[in-house]
């Protein structure tokens, strides 16, 4: 055999495997999306959104109180973990940069990326929940806030490396501080990328369960109070799954896709912004 | 000239042309304007102990260009950054010598670095245009030196632009991004930048080495114009450009200014070996 038809040869076999591999990743991917797809819209009705849950095994009722729950736990935990977030990262990126606590701390936090998610709920549990004796809409923001913290912190770290130095320093040869520099044009330059890493963030939260099952645990009841246990989707879904009740199934799926398509269209006005930022050049 | 004496051996027959070179300077001092930038026995060590400028003295005179030229990595830029003290920006930069601009010893540690970069403004090698509009990538600087009133911002800004021969193509489009611009007017708006909050000193870094000659030639125009309201210290490796727009001359080499007079004399008759193997392109 010709040296040539060797090298197609491998060619071909890479070609195959990389193309089956990935296959076979989509096929589950569109399996499990299609399925919340079909059982989820079939489950869709407009009580679910505006009723409280009916005692169980009991026809009608809604998740109003999972809505509302999921939406202030989210909201909150973005309030405490974008501010760290960003502030950290802008500590990493410009007055750490390159030395040795801001490598350390860009380790840990890639650490606690891939951290499990339960892990962080147990410590979430072991510091607020304990000590107060009850579960809480805070300890389930704090949660999604300790998950947030390092998605933040690293895309604000990356993106304000991105934007050049000489940037930096066409602006303190104008005799601008430090603090303005990075307002004013560090920030600006990496405000799309930023905003990108937010709404990520936001995405990964709003999905998670396991730290909100020891922390703001459920309440089958309407509550805006975050000093008590709160209702989210995540934890109804899996409290409804769990459940013998078909009408807990049906709503679990219309959760599961009111969720998915959260995360789907957060996800996807991520990418428009950054395209529409440096899709241009 | 003291302290030359500690230098390298080796290069110490260089060292006495220098001394040479020194005093034909004294001779054009009389001719010439002021002195607004006197520089003395100044060295500089990059973080680690590398000693990139070695005592260098001359003077620059007000209201005029004065071009530093000499092979690449030869310190010219490391020499014009230490005029603003930007290598402070960086941990483990040290100054050793004096700087005096207007009776103050700019390397004296009490002086106001915010201070001092609005006074000697800056134009870097490649345009640096904030990522923001046009008119406000000139309010920035202004705005920095407590300028609030709109009125009186859009009226610097409108100058600033005339100034640096940008107003006309930049009047009708102010609120959009400076990133539309064309290289060559972002670096004239760089230039606008800088003129606008009126510094005395102009540093320019290779103002025109990512411009196309049109370009360049708009920019030659325009510091010929400057240089009768500031003071123009220019980085340049194009010896042409040297020649068209400076009055003085300082040619670099290893860290060391070898040579510096009138740009004339410097590409005429120039005193040191050195010096005219470079400018007549025998090496560098």
């Amino acid at each position: 055999m010709s040296v040539e038809r060797i090298r197609k040869m491998e060619s071909l076999a890479a070609l195959s495997l990389c193309t089956f591999a990935a296959l076979f990743g989509l096929f589950w991917l569109v399996f499990i999306l299609g399925d919340v797809l079909i059982n989820g819209i079939g489950a869709l009705n407009l009580s679910l959104f505006v009723n409280d849950p009916a005692p169980p095994g009991v026809e009608g009722g809604g998740l109003r109180n999972a809505f509302t729950g999921q939406l202030i736990i989210t909201f909150f935990a973005t309030l405490i973990g974008v501010p760290v977030g960003i502030l950290g990262g802008t500590f990493l990126a410009e007055y750490a940069r390159g030395k040795n606590i801001a490598r350390l701390i860009s380790i840990l936090s890639d650490i606690m990326v891939s951290v499990p998610s339960i892990v962080v709920g147990a410590f979430v549990y072991a510091m607020l929940v304990k000590p107060l004796g009850h579960f809480s809409g805070w300890a389930g923001a704090v949660a999604l806030a300790v998950i947030m913290i390092p998605v933040v912190l690293r895309t604000t770290e990356d993106m304000l490396t991105l934007v050049p130095w000489t940037l930096r320093e066409a602006a303190f040869a104008l005799g601008a501080p430090y603090y303005k520099v990075i307002i004013q044009v560090a920030y600006r330059g990496a405000a799309s990328g930023i905003l990108t890493g937010i709404l990520l963030a936001i995405a990964r939260i709003v999905g998670e369960t396991a730290p909100l099952l020891f922390t703001s645990f459920n309440n089958a009841f309407f509550s805006l109070k975050m000093n008590e246990p709160i209702a989210s989707l995540t934890v109804t879904v899996f409290q409804y799954a769990m459940g013998p009740y078909e009408i807990w199934h049906k709503q679990a799926w219309a959760a599961s896709f009111v969720i998915t398509i959260f995360v789907l269209m957060l996800t996807i006005l991520g990418r428009i912004i950054i395209k529409w930022k440096y899709g241009k050049s | 000239m003291e302290i030359r004496k500690e230098l390298n051996p080796v290069r110490s027959s260089s060292m006495n042309e220098q001394a040479v070179s020194n005093k034909s300077l004294s001779l054009t001092k009389e001719t010439s304007n002021g002195v607004k930038v006197e520089v003395k026995g100044l060295n500089f060590f990059y973080s680690g102990n590398i000693h990139a400028i070695k005592n260098i003295a001359l003077p620059i005179y007000k209201n005029t260009v004065t071009a530093l030229i000499g092979p690449s990595g030869c310190g010219k830029t490391t020499f014009l950054r230490c005029l603003n003290r930007m290598h402070d920006l960086y941990p483990g930069n040290r100054y050793e010598g004096e700087i005096w601009m207007d009776g103050k010893n700019i390397l004296a540690s009490d002086i106001d670095l915010i201070r001092l970069r609005s006074n000697v403004g800056m134009v870097f090698q490649k345009p640096t245009p904030f990522p923001m509009s046009i008119f406000d990538n000139i309010a920035f600087g202004l705005k920095l030196n407590g300028i609030k009133n709109k009125g009186e911002l859009a009226a610097r800004i409108e100058k600033a632009l005339k100034d640096a021969a940008l107003w006309d193509e930049t009047k009708s489009r102010l609120h959009e991004s400076a990133h539309a611009l064309s290289g060559g007017q972002q670096q004239r708006l760089c230039i606008a930048r800088a003129i606008a909050v009126e510094p005395e000193v102009i540093l320019m870094d290779e103002p025109c080495s990512a411009l196309d000659p049109i370009a360049t030639a708009k920019i030659e125009d325009l510091i010929t114009e400057l240089k009768k309201g500031y003071t123009v210290v220019i980085v340049t490796h194009n010896m042409q450009q040297a020649a068209r727009v400076s009055e003085h001359t300082g040619f670099f080499m290893m860290g060391e200014l070898v040579e510096f007079d009138t740009t004339q004399k410097i590409f005429t008759t120039p005193s040191n070996k050195m010096t005219e193997d470079y400018i007549t392109g025998r090496f560098g």
